[in-house]
């Protein structure tokens, strides 16, 4: 048994190169792979806990500011309800002020066209009055009220001043006498009556005139003597009328 | 067969004589360093299946040398992690036809052996310093200096021979298995020799590894035993 320094001394070296280049090219470029990993580990954990801790940061202010939004919604909902009521106390106060004014005139309207109409029933109701009057009053159309309506147109005459009564009967036109039925045989004691009245023979002419229902009127170019219940209810039509 | 003792020369380089086992161990040296640089070309941040296996290696072994030190092992990976590496694919040499491993041989693994011895040397100067070195032996008292001295040879040489003698034995074995009972026989015992091989390749290295620690722990324990005990509120500062 013999051992080859040589060869021993040759292998050492060998062994020790080979540590060498495998140092080299496999055991650092791995374990510097496996270190670079780590870093880049170690450096997305820390960076991964940053953000998180930006994250949690945010979230905090988040959840604050929507605490603070909920109060703020809170006091803006309050303030728009205040605001809304209040808003909604003027516009009631307002409307109830207009359908107040709208009411009250339409209150006066009202009375206005009641006033109106009830003017205006009266009117109808006096005129329908009247024609009522005039129609009853037409039946009673006869000899005796002829004989007063003739008793009152001499009343007349006599109340006349006396300067009328004879420019009356001076008048070379004559005279018209007016009656709502012709006087037939009663004629000539009428026209007696009326010149014995004015003191004096004045032409007498006599005329029909249905709408005088009744009466006797004496008519000359420049004077009447209404004597008639047409007239009687033409007065008071118009004191009617004056009194509504 | 020749005698597994004696390495015969196939030509020479000068004085250097060139045997099989030069041969073989350059041609593992240049597998091992042409696979390893092919193979660390693209190295990237998100690993895929090779550079996965390759971690895997470069990871295992860290862990084997932080279990067996506790130290960090990025001062010890590239020596105790190629001692492995060659020894493991020198034994598994033997299952290729024709191919005598270069750790069957001797100088092999005494060239193994005397580097280990260097290493310890190396790395407990270079931790403690040589006189934290030199006190290394003097653990744990200076009687022992004697012993310490012889036992730092005895356990290199007992792992070289223990190498030696296992793969040597393998080779042999199947060599004469082979030529009494022909081509399968042989088979189960080369199953055993790669288990063999695995084990001694790892037991080298483990060894290794322990005599490195032990000599750097004892001369650091050495000159913390020599220091001056320190203040406690110097020492918590």
């Amino acid at each position: 048994m013999t051992i080859d320094f040589w060869g021993l001394g040759l292998q050492a070296v060998n062994v020790l190169i080979l540590i060498w280049l495998l140092s080299r090219v496999f055991w650092r470029p791995v374990a510097a792979a496996i270190a670079k990993r780590q870093e880049t580990a170690e450096e997305v954990i820390g960076s991964a806990k940053a953000t998180q801790a930006k994250a949690d940061t945010a979230l905090a202010e988040a959840t604050k500011a929507r605490a603070g939004i909920a109060e703020e919604r809170a006091a803006m909902r309050d303030a728009a309800r205040i605001e809304a009521e209040s808003a909604a106390k003027s516009t009631l106060a307002e409307a109830r002020t207009k359908a107040e004014a709208i009411l009250a005139t339409a209150k006066d309207t009202i009375n206005h066209e009641a006033a109106a109409a009830r003017k205006a029933n009266d009117a109808q109701a006096s005129e329908l009055s009247l024609k009522i009057a005039a129609r009853l009053l037409e039946r009673l159309n006869g000899p005796t009220v002829q004989s007063a309506f003739l008793s009152q147109l001499v009343d007349a005459i006599a109340d006349m001043p006396a300067a009328d009564r004879k420019a009356l009967a001076s008048d070379p036109k004559g005279i018209e006498i007016v009656s709502a039925t012709d006087t037939g045989a009663e004629q000539g004691k009428v026209e007696k009556e009326i010149q014995t009245a004015l003191g004096g023979t004045t032409e007498i002419r006599f005329t029909t005139d249905p709408d005088l229902i009744a009466g006797l009127e004496l008519r000359s170019p420049h004077f009447t003597l209404h004597n008639s219940w047409a007239e009687d209810l033409k007065q008071v039509r118009k004191a009617v009328k004056d009194a509504a | 067969m020749n005698s597994p003792l004696d390495s015969i020369a196939l030509f020479y380089l000068g004085p250097l004589p060139i045997t099989q086992a030069v041969l073989t161990t350059w041609a593992i040296m240049a597998i091992l360093v042409i696979g390893s640089y092919l193979l660390t070309q693209r190295m990237d941040l998100v690993p895929g299946k090779r550079q996965a296996a390759l971690e895997l290696i470069v990871t295992t072994m860290d862990t084997q040398i932080v279990e067996t030190s506790g130290a960090n092992p990025s001062p010890y990976r590239a020596f105790i992690g190629t001692l492995f590496m060659f020894i493991l694919v020198a034994n598994w040499s033997s299952l290729i036809p024709g191919v005598e491993p270069p750790t069957a041989g001797l100088e092999t693994d005494a060239a193994l052996a005397v580097l280990v011895f260097l290493s310890v040397i190396w790395f407990g100067v270079r931790g403690d310093g040589i006189g934290g070195y030199l006190k290394s032996f003097a653990a744990p008292n200076p009687i022992m200096i004697p012993l310490n001295i012889l036992q730092s040879l005895t356990r290199v040489f007992s792992m070289f021979v223990r190498l030696f003698g296992n793969v040597m034995s393998g080779v042999f074995v199947i060599g004469i298995v082979a030529s009494l009972a022909g081509l399968l026989v042989p088979i189960p015992l080369m199953a055993l020799d790669l288990l063999t091989g695995l084990v001694q390749a790892y037991i080298f290295a483990v060894l290794a590894m322990v005599f490195i620690t032990s000599t750097v722990e004892d001369g650091q324990r050495s000159e913390r035993d020599a220091a001056p005990a320190t203040p406690p509120n110097q020492k918590d500062t």
